[in-house]
């Protein structure tokens, strides 16, 4: 089961990526921009990671979009191939428009903005573990396979611009009815607040993670792949304590391996 | 009875821009305007309105906090903007809030004192340097292609003439 980890100049979560694709028995491999596209058509899966490919330049995404192993991609995609786009990764998809699935630039993963009580607390950048519940029903998208619904995952975030915002009449509602929408910031005990600090950066509805249609490809913009091992967990959690056990992040991965079997 | 007035700073790099060409190298080698397109430059415009004070003495003050002089050159305009012949100038800027052009005005007002400072407007100013027919039409592709995400950007493709601010 050979999975590429695409790699842009910038990018920067790929190794770690690499090892989480690996542990939970894939076989992965770190798949350059620049090589010839049409070799993608020889693997089972996909991960665009996070980072900032080409320093965001223009616009988170944007110049990574056009590169002709999207294209590729895109093919890949056509064929139920299963793509996780994590942070950058996320944002490169919307810029493709292989997300929300339309095939055109449907929406935009805006600057953050945290309001609280009606006040702009802060914008931009920002670090920090989120809460996330898992609003598909399980089997309805490839990097939640596995996932119940309702489910609460910790995985920390990282980025300046996650703020989905979208000019596209009704899209969000046919998101929600079409069970699109994947994972939600919540607070601990699982409750959507549309206020920082749970709702993180002013994402409407407090959307976190989205998938196409078909399912087969999930943007989302936390790292489960720094959440992969309990010992990377922080300080607080009790589940630190116990580093060789797995991490909540560890199900996307398990999710995306669930799937392609199920699927060949 | 105070008036207003729009302080415009273009501001550039003097180094080499490696925003603009990426932009460049992007549109010639995997958007197909390898014909039509010869140079893409770049330049930041803060658009500041004031109600009051010396317009002339306020841009000088603006420039000092805004520009490094170390690596930028930048000029500024009053109550119009205008741009040279030779390019297409496509200026990109959000139409949902500008948190930088929001933070700006706020550190101008509360952190260096410029009471005066009623609001400021950021955008970028992408110089199309094209070649051949069309050209606004070519810029308009350019723009609704690679410039902008129409869910958070709007654009203008501007005149080479004088024209409002």
């Amino acid at each position: 089961m050979k999975i590429a980890v695409m790699q842009f100049p910038g990018t920067n979560c790929e190794h770690e990526t690499l090892v989480a694709v690996n542990a939970v028995g894939m076989k992965g491999e770190i798949f350059r921009w620049n090589r010839p596209a049409a070799e993608l058509s020889g693997f089972d899966g996909f991960i665009v990671p996070g980072g900032f490919s080409y320093q965001d330049r223009v616009r988170a995404g944007a110049i990574a979009s056009k590169e002709p192993v999207m294209d590729a991609l895109r093919e890949e995609a056509e064929r139920g191939k299963p793509i996780i786009g994590i942070c950058n990764g996320f944002q490169i998809l919307v810029e493709t428009g292989l997300l929300p699935g339309t095939g055109k630039i449907d929406m935009a993963l805006a600057q953050n903005v945290m309001v609280s009580g009606g006040r702009v607390m802060r914008r931009g950048y920002y670090c920090d573990w989120v809460n996330l519940r898992h609003d598909a029903l399980p089997k309805r998208c490839s990097g939640s396979f596995m996932i119940d619904k309702k489910a609460i995952l910790q995985i920390p975030i990282a980025h300046g611009e996650g703020n989905l915002v979208t000019t596209t009449p009704g899209l969000v509602d046919r998101l929600k009815d079409e069970d699109q929408v994947v994972f939600r910031y919540c607070d601990p005990a699982g409750q959507v607040v549309n206020e920082f600090p749970v709702n993180v950066n002013g994402s409407t509805e407090s959307i976190a993670g989205i998938c196409n249609p078909e399912g087969n490809v999930l943007g989302m913009m936390p790292h489960p792949e720094r959440a992969f091992f309990a010992w990377q967990l922080p300080a607080y959690d009790p589940r630190k304590a116990r580093p060789d056990d797995p991490g909540p992040g560890r199900m996307v991965f398990e999710s995306m391996k669930r799937f392609i079997e199920v699927r060949a | 009875m105070s008036t207003t007035s729009t302080i415009n700073l273009r501001v550039w790099l003097k180094i080499p821009d490696a925003e603009a060409a990426t932009v460049k190298n992007t549109l010639i080698r995997r958007m197909g305007f390898a014909d039509s397109l010869q140079d893409v430059k770049k330049e930041r415009l803060f658009s500041i309105i004031v109600d009051s004070g010396d317009p002339e003495k306020l841009a000088r003050s603006f420039a000092r906090e805004l520009v490094n002089e170390n690596k930028e050159s930048h000029k500024v305009l009053f109550d119009r903007l205008s741009f040279e012949e030779g390019y297409v100038p496509v200026k990109v800027a959000l139409h949902i809030e500008d948190g930088e052009a929001v933070s700006t005005r706020d550190r101008l007002r509360n952190r260096l004192g410029f009471s005066n400072v009623v609001e400021v407007k950021k955008a970028t100013v992408w110089k199309l340097y094209l070649k051949g027919e069309n050209q606004e039409q070519v810029a308009k592709e350019i723009a609704e292609g690679l410039l902008i995400n129409p869910h958070k950007d709007s654009y203008e493709i501007m005149g080479k003439t004088k024209m409002p601010a």
